[in-house]
């Protein structure tokens, strides 16, 4: 039932989208791996009439640079540490929330409040709420004028301030920051997806199993997780894929200097990286970075794909 | 006789213990259950408490070595200077606009092409559509760099084209609404030929109506997105003209350490938050059931 | 282990808060179930037999009455501490174990004094496997299996530890027609080698009535009638139980008892003593007619159906409150197929007598 009217008028009707998706879409993805094996291509070079020779020289140096490695290295830590907390955290509370009837609603939105946020705003305030204004490493005459109220709390609780994220802060302290906000962050869509596989979920599994006195956290380890399995699976992929390109978390609270005063780029990330290197037209490199990124991505997501085979039931 | 009876009567203590006991138990976990949550819903609530509460505080007050939990004398002027020392205004006026003009044509380009994949026939239909899903795998970073140096070349610098078209045409969008058009029957589409009806008013009077919830879900998300941006518009359009809400909070409080007036700080940053709450508010179905489908935030 | 219920109620709050009606589920339900025994919850859908199932296993608390296993009084007592096996309707096999870890899944359960090495437990799982005979499968996962064999690892899984009282719920509905039979046999005969006390739920007359040691019919949260399943379809309590019962059901008929013998139409049908003058609901099993050309119950026949044992008659008559009447007779009689009219005359004993208001069994003498 092909009839030729249809034909053309399809087209029109797509052309919108595909001359914008030809345009913003399709060409960069040519012009990024052309650009990226093409030795040493740089935007400014290309004004002046270079011509580049094809190779992988931008690999060999982007992989060589520390500025790389430094990014690449605070990408997968902050990957690793955040993807499995925020995951358990959300599988805890999705199922707590599941347990309850009274109340559940209001918890369910408080829950999904993050998720509705500016992360770069909201990085500012988590910023305020680690600062520390005055100086406390050094001599005692150093007065405090504002410990930041996460130091207040700890003092509440015996413990001593920490520089979190001021100038003079360990590496350590910063990482500890940007996983706090982050996995406050990746929360509600976790918790959103987790809840909704947990709510359908048979019943009957967990009469049948109460029937046999299963005890909860066995209920718990045996029967909801490999059911909810390929909700685990959508989750942990989506945060591996997201925490990669992390980049405006960091911004929030670190500014663009991605590291706290004193220590510029520190916490940069791969994402970052890319972003640096466009304002100095240095595409080449840029490219050669995405396309690594890419390519972590591609990978992390068929490992991911491969155990969720083995694991993720039906 | 007499020692059966017994062992009845022991049997049922025994069973009353284990019932009462397992009251005990089951109240216990609850008790357990909800302090979890409250306590989690603490902290999750903590960042937006202390940004209201800061933002009413004098600059001395916030200073406080121990701090107060709710300001002693509420300082609404705060507002006032954030809106000032930032020029809000004008990043509001810029941020609607973009927003606006983007979600009015991303709307448009969505419905025309999830029209044509699920009710056209035409040559490469399917190549087509998997060829548009496959670029969802790509990371969006790396598209950025070549629509870089195109709107360099193209001298879209610090202009609102630059924000609006890149990125204007979201595959997500297009295949969520396919998906939803293709639930409704093709009779429907036949019949409205048979009657004379012409493709763009079937599309404006049947097709639009029914697949009202997700094109809500589509703008809402879409004008989250803008208002979200920065990356983007951050590399581009970073000009006081054409600037965007969060690169202006962002440039306008360059300091997120060390020694800031953060009470007009937060105050700035309640100001952006909220738009956002209120949506959430009053639109929460469609949030959360766009949220669920992609996994995109903004 | 007998199972005794006492007033059993059970009373669903509205859905809707506005309207406030209660759903009365059961009713005031008293029954002893002997130990050992077989018994059927029988009634249409709505009548509360699985609420009644739910009950016995703890899944729901009654709103009043009691719940005792042998002298032990369990209506507090919550599931898992009430020793039983509850096979699902859809039998709830846990779809990401095997059938071996399906099975040893309440044998792993079981905690102090009761708990078992990983070797009886093994036993004991091959030991029902083999009962239910699917012990060649047990390395597969339910879904590579037919609904048979599903139901067959339910039963096991329930059997495993076993319980005091086995319950089923609407055993055989997800199974088709030749498996089913197949089925409740099987069912019938773990019931026997095991010895256990079990309820199971049905709608199904047939499957009820083919295995149980007795069977309870249901009707809106009532009882309507306990007995062993012949006692029941010869001795309808009332309208309701008659009906429910029987394939092809039992026609109804209306009629009168004027002096003693009883009227439908102007057919002087039978002589029932010791009822008093008043119009009635006649109902006659299919197997109570018998061709007499001179009986006097006269109908139109409208077709008639050879089944090789039997012979079923369609006929009408204008006094019956179905479209037709079906009576079944043996296939030595021959019949006029060519005739207009078939003339019956009546088994007393498969004719029974209803209160043409209440719907209650009218007694009569059967000379």
């Amino acid at each position: 039932m092909v009839d030729s009217k249809q034909q053309w008028k399809a087209w029109l009707y797509l052309s919108p989208a595909i001359i914008l998706l030809l345009v913003f879409t399709v060409w960069p993805i040519i012009n990024t791996v052309r650009m990226a094996f093409l030795d040493g291509y740089n935007g400014l070079a290309i004004v002046g009439g270079a011509r580049f020779t094809v190779g992988i020289a931008n690999f060999q140096k982007v992989i060589g640079l520390t500025s790389f490695k430094t990014s690449l290295y605070n990408t997968t830590l902050l990957c690793v540490l955040t993807v499995p907390i925020s995951t358990l955290l959300a599988l805890l509370i999705a199922v707590a929330l599941n347990s309850i009837k009274p109340l559940q609603k209001l918890l369910q939105t408080i829950f999904f409040l993050p998720y509705v946020t500016n992360s770069i705003a909201i990085g500012m305030v988590f910023a305020a709420m680690f600062n520390i204004v005055g100086n406390m490493g050094t001599a005692g005459n150093d007065i405090i004028i504002t410990a930041g109220i996460i130091n207040n709390l700890i003092e509440l609780f015996g413990g001593e301030p920490i520089n979190w994220i001021n100038a003079g802060s360990t590496y350590a302290a910063n990482i500890t920051v940007m996983v706090v906000y982050i996995v406050w962050n990746a929360l509600p869509f976790k918790i959103l997806v987790l809840l909704g596989g947990l709510q359908s979920i048979n019943r009957q599994y967990y009469d049948a199993a109460k029937v046999d006195g299963t005890p909860r956290a066995r209920v718990f380890t045996r029967i909801t997780v490999p059911l909810l399995s390929p909700m685990l699976a959508y989750v942990i992929i989506t945060g591996f894929i997201g925490g990669f390109k992390e980049y405006s978390s960091i911004v929030g609270i670190f500014g663009e200097d991605m590291g706290p005063a004193g220590a510029p780029h520190r916490l940069n990330t791969i994402v970052g990286y890319i972003y640096d290197a466009l304002p100095k037209m240095n595409y080449g490199q840029a490219s050669a970075a995405a396309l690594i990124l890419f390519a972590i991505i591609l990978v992390v997501t068929m490992i991911n794909m491969q155990v969720s085979k083995k694991r993720v039931h039906y | 006789m007499a020692k059966n009876k017994n062992e009845i009567v022991m049997h049922e203590r025994n069973i009353q213990n284990v019932s009462a006991k397992q009251r005990v138990v089951k109240v216990m976990v609850k008790v357990m259950i909800y302090l979890f949550l409250v306590v989690m819903a603490l902290i999750v609530l903590f960042p937006f408490y202390w940004m209201i509460s800061s933002s009413l505080k004098s600059l001395d007050e916030y200073r406080l070595t121990v701090p107060t939990f709710w300001p002693r004398q509420v300082i609404f002027s705060n507002y006032a200077d954030a809106f000032t020392t930032a020029s809000l205004g004008r990043l509001f006026l810029n941020t609607a606009y973009v927003g606006i003009v983007s979600t009015l044509l991303s709307l448009v380009i969505t419905v025309l092409s999830a029209f044509a994949f699920a009710r056209l026939e035409f040559k490469g239909r399917e190549t087509m559509f998997a060829a548009l899903l496959g670029t969802m795998m790509i990371p969006g970073e790396l598209f950025t760099i070549t629509n870089y140096a195109t709107i360099n070349t193209f001298g879209w610098m610090n202009t609102f084209k630059v924000l609006i078209f890149p990125f204007l045409v979201s595959v997500f969008y297009i295949y969520l609404l396919r998906q939803n058009f293709l639930q409704i029957p093709n009779e429907l589409y036949l019949a409205a030929k048979v009657d004379g009806t012409g493709d763009l008013k079937y599309l404006w009077k049947v097709m639009v109506p029914l697949s009202l919830p997700t094109l809500i879900s589509i703008t809402i998300l879409k004008m989250m997105g803008a208002w979200n941006s920065y990356v983007w518009p951050n590399l581009v359009a970073n000009d006081p003209a054409h600037r965007l809400i969060t690169n202006g909070l962002r440039n306008a409080f360059t300091d997120a350490t060390g020694d800031v007036n953060y009470p007009v700080q937060m105050a700035a940053v309640a100001i952006v938050s909220a738009p956002l709450f209120l949506v959430f508010l009053f639109l929460r179905k469609y949030i959360m059931t766009g949220v669920s489908r992609s996994g995109i935030k903004g | 282990m007998k199972v005794v219920l006492q007033n059993l109620t059970k009373i669903f709050p509205s859905r809707d808060k506005k309207a406030g009606k209660e759903v009365v589920a059961v009713n005031d339900f008293t029954f002893e179930i002997p130990d050992g025994k077989l018994i059927g919850l029988l009634g249409p859908s709505g009548c509360g037999k699985s609420t009644t199932l739910y009950m016995i296993s703890g899944l729901q608390k009654p709103t009043g009455g009691k719940i005792f296993f042998g002298d032990d009084d369990v209506t507090e007592l919550s599931t898992e501490n009430r020793g039983i096996g509850l096979v699902f309707q859809n039998y709830a096999l846990y779809p990401h174990m095997t059938v071996k870890q399906n099975i040893l899944f309440p044998l792993q359960n079981l905690k102090g004094a009761d708990k078992l090495d990983k070797d009886t437990m093994l036993e004991r799982a091959y030991e029902v496997a083999r009962l239910v005979q699917i012990d060649e499968l047990m390395d597969r996962k339910p879904s590579e299996l037919s609904g048979g064999q599903q139901q067959r690892v339910a039963i096991a899984r329930a059997l495993v530890k076993m319980p005091r009282v086995l319950l089923l719920d609407e055993p055989l509905s997800n199974l088709d027609a030749r498996l089913r039979l197949q089925t409740r046999e099987e069912i019938r005969r773990i019931q026997k080698e095991t010895g256990i006390t079990t309820v199971f739920v049905t709608h199904d007359q047939e499957e009820a009535m083919s295995i149980s040691d007795m069977i309870v019919v249901m009707k809106l949260g009532v009882v309507q009638q306990i007995g062993e399943p012949q006692e029941v379809y010869d001795n309808p309590i009332n309208l309701f139980v008659a009906k429910f019962l029987g394939t092809p059901p039992i026609n109804v008929l209306g009629g009168r008892v004027e002096g003693g013998r009883l009227f439908i139409g102007e057919d002087m049908v039978m002589e029932v003593t010791g009822v008093a003058d008043q119009p009635v609901v006649v109902g006659i099993r299919p197997e109570g007619f018998e061709l007499d050309d001179n009986g006097p119950l006269c109908c139109t026949l409208k077709n008639v159906e050879v089944m090789g044992r039997d012979v079923s008659i369609v006929s009408s008559h204008a006094a019956s409150l179905n479209p037709q009447i079906r009576s079944i007779i043996n296939a030595d009689h021959r019949v006029d197929t060519s005739a207009e009219t078939v003339r019956f005359s009546l088994k007393p004993h498969k004719v029974f007598l209803f209160d043409a208001g209440t719907e209650a069994r009218i007694p009569y003498e059967v000379k």
